[in-house]
């Protein structure tokens, strides 16, 4: 009993913690310019001016990677001091390079990831590029609206902004904008969150590189993510009542300090130059730490049972091992312990594929648009990265196994004649 | 003393001898599971290590709850003893308790021969607790092995898993002690790599039989896996790969283990282990077929790869404790409602027509799931019948009536 208050104290403690620092968010100045510039042009692109100011950016990454090297270092620390893994501690780090089989990129990580990048790249650049702008539709992703040269609208500036929007907007401007906003939050789900949002291709970039370093993550159990649910509705009512307690959501948001900026715009940054910072370094130890607490993916989650994207299972496939749980990024432990539902789409599911990939039994996850499987899973998919054992002594990257059965069998041979 | 141990080994060599004859005159056995074969004749028959295990440090496990990577990552090579010895039975029938399974039984005999070079040879054994007579089998070989009782979760939730990857860090310091050589990043990769590809043969060797169920006899299926036990992995994957080269072969010119019309049976419960293959063989001798079996030392305890998500030292840990303890469908976990779930997909894959349930007196837990599994099998309409026997041959002849009473029994079902 006195567990759970605890647990209910800390809880409140954060919530209150984050309305403060929300609503104090102008008070965190990170880089303060008197003149805001919103608008960029081709030929400034490849100017000195903006490189200057993109300088608040490169302090975020240095300060985000001396953020990263201190955890590391605390976390060896930690390690160092534990009577049982401290002898494992040294070992722990690759020292002659080698090479962990992973589940192999399928088509359908290589189109997420093309989809990531080039979504990113257009909502940054492509107002600009292209010199197209679509105005009036919005898309409810977490690229900064405040990049006023952005290819279309994203919905959260008017979110956060009810009595902007009503006030500037004509109805059919509204109707516009809501019709634009659920319409595509129906139809696409939180497949924007895991194909199209530029915080997201950023987070999964942070990810990537803690893999490529062997460094260790963080593995979040279920527990931590209940934990986590009123921090989101705390978020989300921060996004949409800020503004009528006299409070700025894009001070806090973290988006902020990306798109602009990297766009070359001249913006004012106060606490969302912290959040990404606490963003970029979260992200590299637990994977799409943001996603967890998004106000945005939240709502758009909402819209989970009429998405006609949805992940399915095959409940007597699936021999509950587990790998789904491990992989996921949003920490949803009903996939693998649903025994009856044959859909398994949940309100945090980014429909990011992970799961699928590391499934080892046939069938058993797929995901489906509109009834119709594209992506499913396959034991031959998830072991047939694992290559001849050969020769693995020297430490070298072994031969892989893509390749003809006679010539495996010769090889067998020469092994045997050794 | 001797002499009773010469007469137990004359006696442990002829059983041996006798159930792998049975095993080779089954008729079309593939010709690729000899090198199984004669890895059970050199260990059981000839009482001799295999050639590929000699010079090797031995560390010896009892169930698969023990991830076998973390032993190669030390420099050593696993053997699985659990024992299903009737000679071993006997002599140990007066060590320990009456109602004590025949498995503890039957290792505990071992032990009190010594005859065995295997069981002589291992440096160390690993014990999970898992049953309470493996329990106390710690005690039993504790005298005279340097044993390793493992803590195994009996829940499957988060906390356990955590417990258990804590249990396996103690686990590489004690496999450290043993091997003199330090588990670093590069040899657990490597040991995943090695397993992981053994893996892949043998996912091959399955999902084939399951695309073409009268490929290859259950009971030669039972062999391979039992086999695998003495067999380190990269010779494992090297003799899967031939026997799943054969075995394409016959796919592909359509050769038949047996004939079409023979019912299809799926044998689950205890633990089948050679050289206790009577209820396999009578199957098959019944005019049978065993498709496919649900125990842990044939399928299913080789069956679910370990799924690396995370390259760093811990990831790696997290999958071998994720491997050994999720998808595990051994009765001693409070909850197991999985196996149900894993024997109805075996029905389907498989095309089942019945289902025997093997019980080896003593061996309650599985005992206990009997009467769910009934209870869901009767909904699905396939017949189940219960088979309680021993490590001894006195029951043989009942169990064979029984046995041809319900392949009798599916044919007509087959024939309305």
């Amino acid at each position: 009993m006195r567990k759970t208050q605890k647990r209910r104290l800390t809880q409140l403690l954060c919530c209150i913690g984050l309305v403060l620092l929300a609503f104090f968010a102008d008070r965190f100045p990170f880089h303060v310019t008197e003149e805001e510039e919103l608008h960029t042009t081709l030929t400034q692109f490849f100017s000195v001016e903006h490189l200057r100011r993109m300088v608040p950016l490169a302090i975020i990454l240095l300060i985000a990677g001396a953020g990263i090297f201190l955890v590391i270092r605390i976390r060896m620390h930690m390690l160092l001091s534990d009577p049982v893994k401290r002898k494992t501690a040294r070992m722990r780090c690759p020292h002659s390079g080698g090479h962990v089989t992973i589940p192999e990129r399928s088509a359908f990580h290589t189109i997420r990831w093309s989809c990531m990048i080039a979504f990113s790249l257009l909502t940054i650049f492509g107002g600009i590029l292209l010199g197209i702008k679509v105005r009036g539709f919005s898309l409810p992703v977490l690229a900064c609206p405040t990049n006023m040269d952005q290819l279309f609208e994203s919905s959260c500036y008017f979110l956060a902004h009810i009595p902007v929007l009503l006030e500037e907007y004509t109805p059919a401007g509204i109707a516009l904008f809501a019709v634009s906003t659920m319409g595509s939050a129906a139809l696409l789900g939180r497949i924007i969150c895991g194909f199209l949002c530029p915080m997201g291709l950023i987070q999964d970039l942070m990810h990537l590189i803690r893999r490529k370093t062997r460094a260790e993550g963080v593995f979040m159990e279920e527990k931590a993510y209940t934990w986590l649910l009123p921090v989101k509705w705390v978020m989300v009512l921060l996004m949409i009542g800020l503004v009528f307690a006299g409070g700025e959501f894009c001070y806090f948001c973290p988006a902020l300090a990306t798109s602009p900026v990297l766009a070359g715009m001249q913006v004012s940054l106060y606490l969302s130059a912290f959040m990404m910072i606490f963003v970029l370094i979260g992200s590299f130890f637990k994977r799409r730490i943001w996603c967890n607490i998004c106000p945005l993916g939240y709502l758009i989650g909402l819209f989970h049972h009429v998405s006609p994207f949805r992940l399915k299972k095959d409940t007597t496939a699936c021999t509950e091992c587990g790998a789904c749980y491990e992989a996921c990024p949003m920490g949803i432990k009903i996939i693998y312990t649903e025994r009856e539902k044959t859909d398994v789409t949940d309100i945090n599911c980014i429909l990011c594929g992970e799961c699928i990939r590391r499934c080892p039994e046939d069938n058993a996850l797929a995901m489906t648009f509109a009834g119709k499987r594209f992506y499913t899973a396959s034991r031959e998919k998830v072991v047939s990265g694992y290559s001849l054992a050969i020769g693995t002594a020297s430490g070298k990257k072994p031969c892989t196994y893509k390749m003809p059965e006679n010539e495996i069998a010769e090889k067998y041979k020469k092994r045997e004649k050794q | 003393m001797n002499r009773r141990k010469e007469r137990f080994s004359a006696k442990q060599t002829r059983t041996s001898r006798k159930y792998l004859n049975r095993i080779r005159e089954l008729g079309q056995m593939p010709e690729n599971l000899e090198p199984f074969l004669s890895v059970l004749d050199d260990v059981f028959v000839k009482e001799s290590l295999p050639g590929a295990l000699q010079g090797k440090t031995l560390v010896g496990t009892y169930c698969v709850m023990v991830p076998q990577e973390l032993v190669y990552a030390a420099g050593a090579v696993p053997v699985k003893l659990c024992s299903g010895n009737y000679v071993g039975f006997s002599i140990g029938d007066d060590l320990v308790p009456r109602d004590a399974c025949p498995l503890v039984k039957a290792v505990a005999g071992f032990k009190e021969m010594g005859t065995m070079p295997i069981y002589q040879n291992c440096s160390i054994m690993a014990i999970p607790i898992t049953c309470d007579c493996k329990k106390k089998l710690v005690e039993i070989l504790e005298d005279q092995y340097k044993v390793y009782p493992m803590q195994v979760p009996a829940l499957k939730e988060d906390a356990d898993i955590r417990q258990y990857i804590e249990e396996l860090y103690l686990f590489i310091q004690e496999l450290e002690g043993v091997t003199h050589r330090e588990v670093t990043w590069e040899s657990l990769a490597e040991s995943l790599e090695l397993t992981g590809y053994a893996q892949r043969e043998l996912s091959s060797f399955i999902k084939r039989k399951k695309r073409f169920p009268y490929l290859i006899r259950g009971t030669h299926a039972l062999a391979v896996m039992n086999a695998a036990s003495w067999l380190p992995q990269n010779i494992l994957a090297e003799y899967l790969h031939n026997l799943n080269r054969e075995l394409a072969e016959r796919e592909k010119n359509g050769i038949l283990a047996v004939p079409r019309k023979q019912p299809r049976i799926l044998l689950t419960g205890s633990p089948l282990i050679f050289p206790n293959m009577k209820i396999p063989l009578l199957i098959e001798e019944m005019g049978g077929f065993l498709a496919a079996d649900e125990t842990c030392m044939g399928e299913r305890g080789l069956s679910d790869p370990a799924v690396v998500v995370d390259e760093s030292f811990d990831g790696m840990m997290r999958a071998l404790a994720n491997r050994a303890i999720r998808p595990c469908s051994c009765p001693t976990f409070a909850d197991n409602k999985e196996r149900i779930y894993r024997i109805k997909q075996m029905i389907r894959d498989y095309q089942i027509q019945g289902v025997i349930y093997h019980v080896l007196r003593g061996c309650l837990v599985y005992d206990f799931e009997y009467n769910m599994l009934e209870d869901e099998l009767g909904k699905m309409g396939i017949p189940v019948i219960r088979m309680e026997t021993d490590y001894n041959e006195e029951d043989i002849e009942q169990l064979r009536i029984r046995i041809e009473a319900f392949i009798e029994l599916i044919k007509l079902r087959g024939e309305d």
